[in-house]
């Protein structure tokens, strides 16, 4: 029976002696009914749904602990990123120092070692013009005796006339006849 | 060629200038020709281009000797120059000088002067360095500039040097 049949049916005064309230043994069938049924649900629906709930709660409840756990293991990973970012920056500051010293030892270095070497080409550059000036010397010496002895054999040469030649030689067969 | 090819060649051409009674003239027309050929370089290698003609060759020993030389001197050289061993024309040279010299029973007395000495020099050169050597001298002067003044005598192995060049080394030594 449908909602309509029952309006129309409950407006029909020769169906019940009310329009609008049940019989009485309608009334406490229904409410023996209803209570069994809200009894049937208390006595095994209740337990299901009180377990539920508190597996829901527990459910929750882990959840909270589990953020809450989330948020301390955060936090101390927050600190440790501080803490490392600190010994990044200090490592930095370490690593920029040895820099500076490792540069500051390798430029006295290369002073040092740039100081010797042109002290050393210096050395050389001096014996070097001392060697060519002694050199320069000694071919400027033989040089000049070359050209000494030039001149003085073409000096000799132009001197050496008939006369001349003709005495050396009779010099020579007298020395040599004279000898033994 | 071994100094016993040499000798070979100083005992063919002395036997062949006696024969013809040149050993002399031979022997002295060769020595100057060999000094000649040692002072001129160009003529040195003129005769040893083996590239040449050897008609061309012998015909430049013989206009070198032109009317000069003995007959058998230019007959000693051609062949020298027809063999290829022009040479050893200095070396056998010296030592047909010296084996006629010793046929003479002479010293070899080679003598270097700045200028040509007169026959009067040259004897009395020939008898003063024939009491160096203890006997006659076969002399032989050749005429070399390059001693300046002087002479320069060389009687096998003494050498007598009295030259302008030198005494210009030796000054120039000091220095």
């Amino acid at each position: 029976m449908n909602l309509f049949s029952i309006i129309f049916a409950a407006e029909d005064p020769t169906q019940s002696h009310h329009w609008l309230f049940p019989e009485i043994g309608e009334i406490v069938y229904g409410s023996l009914a209803s209570l069994t049924i809200f009894a049937a649900l208390y006595k095994f629906g209740w337990p299901a749904a009180k377990k539920a709930l508190e597996a829901r709660t527990a459910g929750i409840q882990k959840e909270l602990d589990d953020s809450a756990a989330a948020q301390v293991q955060a936090d101390a990973d927050a600190t440790n990123i501080r803490r490392a970012l600190g010994d990044i920056a200090s490592e930095r500051t370490k690593l920029l120092a040895e820099a500076d010293a490792q540069a500051a030892a390798i430029l006295a270095e290369g002073r040092a070692r740039i100081t010797v070497e042109i002290a050393d080409m210096e050395a050389r550059a001096t014996a070097e013009v001392l060697a060519a000036r002694g050199r320069i010397g000694d071919e400027l010496r033989a040089e000049i005796s070359h050209l000494s002895a030039v001149a003085t054999t073409d000096a000799v040469r132009a001197a050496m006339d008939d006369r001349t030649q003709q005495e050396l030689v009779d010099n020579f067969i007298a020395k040599v006849g004279a000898s033994r | 060629m071994s100094i016993a090819q040499i000798n070979a060649y100083v005992v063919a051409m002395f036997e062949i200038a006696l024969a013809n009674d040149a050993v002399s003239a031979v022997e002295d027309d060769l020595f100057r020709l060999a000094r000649a050929i040692e002072s001129n370089e160009q003529l040195r290698a003129a005769l040893n281009d083996t590239s040449l003609p050897a008609d061309r060759r012998q015909n430049i020993v013989e206009q070198l000797l032109g009317g000069k030389a003995h007959n058998v001197t230019v007959q000693l050289v051609s062949l020298l120059v027809g063999t290829g061993h022009i040479s050893l024309l200095p070396q056998v040279a010296d030592a047909l000088v010296k084996r006629a010299s010793s046929s003479k029973q002479m010293e070899v007395a080679e003598v270097r002067s700045a200028v040509a000495l007169t026959d009067a020099q040259k004897a009395r050169l020939a008898e003063a360095l024939g009491k160096v050597a203890g006997k006659p001298v076969n002399l032989k002067v050749v005429v070399d500039p390059s001693v300046i003044g002087g002479l320069v005598a060389t009687i096998g192995d003494e050498v007598i040097d009295d030259t302008v060049r030198t005494r210009l080394d030796q000054v120039k030594a000091r220095f």
